[in-house]
């Protein structure tokens, strides 16, 4: 049991390599604000049950020697039924799983357990990748902050769903694995628009199509930036830059939608954040390859992140809905509909 | 509704209703002036400002200072926010005359009726309804010679204005599939085109609630909550039965609304106030049977009060329940909100509770002495705490804590606005109880009169009578209801007349509300501007444009 709020831990490095140096150093994060996160996004194939979860490290400062402050944190979200999340202390086993430690065979299974507390939420997963992941990008801003990703969509969990005390066994869903580094601080970083979509109807393993895109907007617009990515059969078949995307939104979410956690934040009250949008659509062009992807938000959980260089805090919304994705690449049409989750983020730096 | 004059009175009537804020501020900025409306149908109306009040009269205007000739066209544009007005509107549709000053405030005026007005949908109803009924007055205009303007076009002088100006010309309209979800300007906004970043969370522009339909469902709302809370046990004809006897009596929704919108302006979601809100209806309907009682009234929203009714003994003890069930209903926070919270609200309710009973002591004890307060101050004392602190004040506050806010320094920003505001609001509920129509009003009328309640008007009345008629009008306020006759009310109402009292209490509310609305915008400017907050902004203007 290693996820601890607040103790020092191990972080993963010591328990097997995260990748080669460079992109990601496999070094542990000691300066403040500086991050390293593995972050997982999934959902069930018939679309019931979602999970959203993030492990951080965090860099405290001096002395130079300290372990970095670990958070984890596990939300679950049941059709019909809402949010439930744990607070900033979600716990696992050691190590946990991620897709970027090496060597690791597609379709080879691996534990993934993860839960608060109390027990709920909680999830027991065996997962297995089926999936390449893409290239790592980079938006630096800010002078010398930066944020560092690299995701792998297409990953595959099966197991039991803990909701409001209710077990949920042998559900299979479909997600997203993603790993950050980085120095930044909340104010500076502005905000981003970050999500994925998977084709899972059509068959089991790795999705016939998938989507990812983000878009990281810091508080100097001009450093924006972002890409969407198109994976065929488990391959990146396409990486559309920055000035080949737009972005659109339209109309706001009921504020009654939308849950905020971790409870604690609740108990501490915290400033109002902007209405999120109901509707997101994105769509990239380049040569005759395009894809439009149309997201419609049914609800969302807004994690209230404390914020180490301001007083408010930032926000990170996981909003939840129904997708459909329509593009043409290498000459090959597709088109899914399913449910995605966005991440719409920002706020610290409103003041 | 044919005619462009009815349906700009149409307009302004749904607007001082739905928006008074809109109201308000296009008010201000007339400047006064008296705008006479000529429409092609030969229809003519004038508007102009009365304090924060819009007066739409379906005539032709006698003096006007600007005028304003509406073809058609031109009508039909004002609220569409689809087509530009700037590329539709035709020659000779639109004529304007007038200082330029005065032009300038008219301009600003329907400037603000336009935008802001628009998203209020019982006024796009009004405008689809006349389109529907005028199907053949939307112009249709030739186009004009060469291409339609575009950033790619060639370009024929050089002059990039001048071109504009050439090529601009009216789309061709298909008047048949003109429908109602044309007249509302897309809310779509670009975050990023793979140049120009807006962030998402930027706020939007907000528009402007319709105070009515807002006010309306949280009523509904809390009003479900409320019933929730009542048990449905025996003894139901003696006790719980008589619970649900005037929450059932509806009122505006004042209370739930602010506790809700305040609630939300912080963040907070509507689940998080209901409860507190129902809670706050609950003790608002108790301090009224006990008010009834005290005051011998005989009438409350329309119907007999809960003593006339059942009887003395019955009503006090169906009061106390109701506070009771109210502090039950805010205690049962605790799961929901947590501890933290729910004991803010504690405190709330205990400020609140005090700052009623004290008023209402101060107010019986005048009565019961004959005594006639010199100085509006005592009144305003008086009526804060009476009135002013559960009817606006505490809703606000408990809102505010609800959602998790507890600091006292930013409660307190609260307090003066709606204490403006909650006296503005009495003083002109106690006038409509002289001037306003029962059914309306839903009390008795000139039941203030019979109960001799210190209103402003009395106070006033008191202060300027001559010695000898201050002794007369003595005699009659001393007596019970029971006792005053109806030859006693119509003394006093025609002494309030003569002396001005009226008027001086109408102009006072005025000052009062004025004041509140500029407090609010200068206390409150830390609450992010939401659509939560622009209800509280409906709200603190509603006083402020209330027909009276």
């Amino acid at each position: 049991m290693v996820w601890s709020a607040g103790h020092p831990i191990s972080q993963p490095h010591a328990t097997g390599s995260l990748g080669p140096v460079g992109p990601f150093p496999d070094g542990r994060v000691r300066r403040v604000l500086e991050r390293r996160w593995l972050h997982y996004a999934f959902l069930t194939r018939d679309l019931e049950f979602g999970l959203v979860a993030n492990l951080a490290w965090l860099g405290v400062g001096a002395p130079a020697a300290a372990a970095p402050f670990a958070t984890g944190i596990l939300l679950v979200h049941r059709r019909g039924a809402g949010w439930v999340s744990s607070q900033f202390n979600a716990h696992g086993d050691e190590p946990i799983w991620s897709a970027f430690r090496r060597p690791q065979p597609l379709g080879e299974e691996h534990d993934f357990d993860l839960r608060s507390i109390s027990g709920n939420p909680a999830v027991q997963l065996r997962v297995a990748r089926t999936s390449q992941p893409c290239t790592s990008q980079c938006a630096p801003f800010a002078g010398d902050h930066f944020l560092r990703w690299q995701s792998e969509t297409g990953v595959v969990a099966r197991g039991t769903w803990r909701h409001n005390g209710e077990i949920c066994p042998d559900r299979e869903a479909v997600g997203y694995h993603e790993r950050v580094r980085g120095r930044w601080g909340w104010p500076e970083l502005g905000g981003w628009v970050f999500g994925f979509a998977n084709d899972t109807a059509s068959r089991s393993g790795a999705p016939a199509h998938a989507l990812v895109f983000t878009l990281i907007q810091p508080l100097q617009s001009e450093q924006t930036t972002g890409s969407v990515m198109v994976w065929r059969d488990g391959r990146l078949v396409r990486h559309f830059p920055r000035r080949r995307v737009s972005v659109a939104v339209r109309g706001i979410l009921d504020r009654n939608r939308v849950t905020q956690v971790p409870g604690l934040s609740n108990l501490l009250g915290v400033p109002p954040m902007s209405t999120i949008p109901r509707r997101l659509l994105i769509h990239a062009v380049m040569g005759r390859d395009e894809v439009l992807l149309d997201f419609l938000c049914d609800s969302a959980a807004r994690i209230v992140i404390p914020n180490e260089t301001g007083t408010r805090p930032f926000s990170v919304h996981e909003a939840i809905g129904p997708v459909t994705v329509e593009g043409r690449v290498s000459g090959r049409t597709f088109a899914f509909t399913s449910s995605g989750i966005v991440e719409f983020a920002g706020g610290a730096g409103i003041d | 509704m044919t005619s462009g004059a009815e349906l700009l009175v149409a307009t302004v009537g749904e607007l001082s209703k739905r928006a008074p804020a809109v109201i308000a501020a296009a008010a201000h900025e007339m400047m006064g002036v008296t705008l006479g409306l000529h429409f092609e149908d030969q229809s003519h109306a004038t508007l102009r400002p009365n304090h924060s009040r819009l007066l739409a009269i379906p005539e032709r205007a006698t003096e006007p200072e600007v005028e304003v000739y509406f073809g058609d066209r031109a009508l039909n544009l004002l609220f569409d926010l689809d087509r530009r007005p700037v590329d539709q509107v035709a020659e000779q549709s639109l004529d304007v005359r007038g200082e330029r000053a005065n032009v300038l405030a008219v301009w600003r005026t329907f400037q603000i009726l336009s935008q802001r007005a628009a998203g209020i949908r019982s006024v796009q109803l009004l405008w689809l309804a006349y389109r529907d009924a005028n199907p053949g007055r939307w112009g249709r205009l030739d186009h004009a010679a060469g291409e339609p303007y575009a950033p790619t076009a060639p370009r024929g002088t050089g002059w990039r204005a001048l071109d504009y100006l050439d090529h601009r010309h009216p789309e061709d309209l298909d008047l048949q599939n003109a429908t109602i979800g044309g007249m509302l300007a897309p809310d779509t906004r670009s975050i990023w085109d793979g140049r120009v970043s807006a962030s998402w969370w930027a706020s939007l522009l907000q528009s402007d609630s319709d105070l009515v339909e807002t006010m309306t469902a949280c009523r509904a709302r809390v009003r479900d909550e409320m019933h929730r809370m009542i048990p449905d046990r025996e003894p139901r004809a003696e006790l719980y039965d008589l619970i649900r006897d005037y929450p059932s009596r509806e009122g505006k929704g004042l209370r739930p609304t602010l506790t809700i919108a305040t609630c939300a302006a912080f963040g907070g979601r509507t689940e998080d106030a209901v409860r507190t809100a129902a809670a706050i209806e609950l003790f608002h309907n108790g301090f009224l049977v006990h008010d009834d009682i005290s005051d011998e009234s005989t009438h409350r929203r329309s119907l007999p009060t809960l003593h006339e009714a059942h009887g003395v003994g019955l009503a006090v003890n169906t009061g106390d329940a109701m506070n009771l069930m109210a502090i039950d209903g805010i205690l049962s926070n605790l799961e929901s909100l947590g501890l933290g919270r729910t004991l803010g609200l504690i405190h709330e309710v205990m400020h609140m509770c005090r700052e009623t009973v004290e008023g209402q002591a101060i107010e019986l004890g005048w009565i019961r002495k004959g005594f006639v307060p010199a100085a509006d101050d005592d009144y305003f004392r008086m009526s804060t705490k009476k009135t002013g602190w559960y009817t606006c004040i505490s809703p606000c506050r408990m809102g505010a804590v609800a959602a998790g806010v507890t600091n006292p320094e930013l409660l307190d920003r609260f307090n003066e606005t709606f204490r403006l505001v909650g006296i503005a609001f009495q003083i002109q509920d106690d006038l409509l109880n002289l001037v306003g129509e029962e059914a309306l009003y839903g009390k008795e009328s000139l039941g203030d009169l019979l109960e001799g309640k210190r209103t402003v008007m009395m106070i006033h009345l008191f202060r300027t009578a001559s010695a000898a008629l201050r002794e007369r009008l003595q005699r009659i306020i001393v007596k019970s209801r029971a006792e005053k006759s109806p030859d006693d009310v119509r003394a006093l109402l025609e002494a309030m007349q003569e002396t001005g009292s009226i008027e001086y209490a109408t102009g006072l509310a005025d000052r009062l509300a004025h004041e509140g609305v500029r407090r609010f915008e200068a206390d409150l400017a830390f609450v992010p501007e939401t659509e939560a907050k622009g209800v509280l902004r409906q709200i603190a203007n509603y006083v402020t444009t209330r027909a009276l």
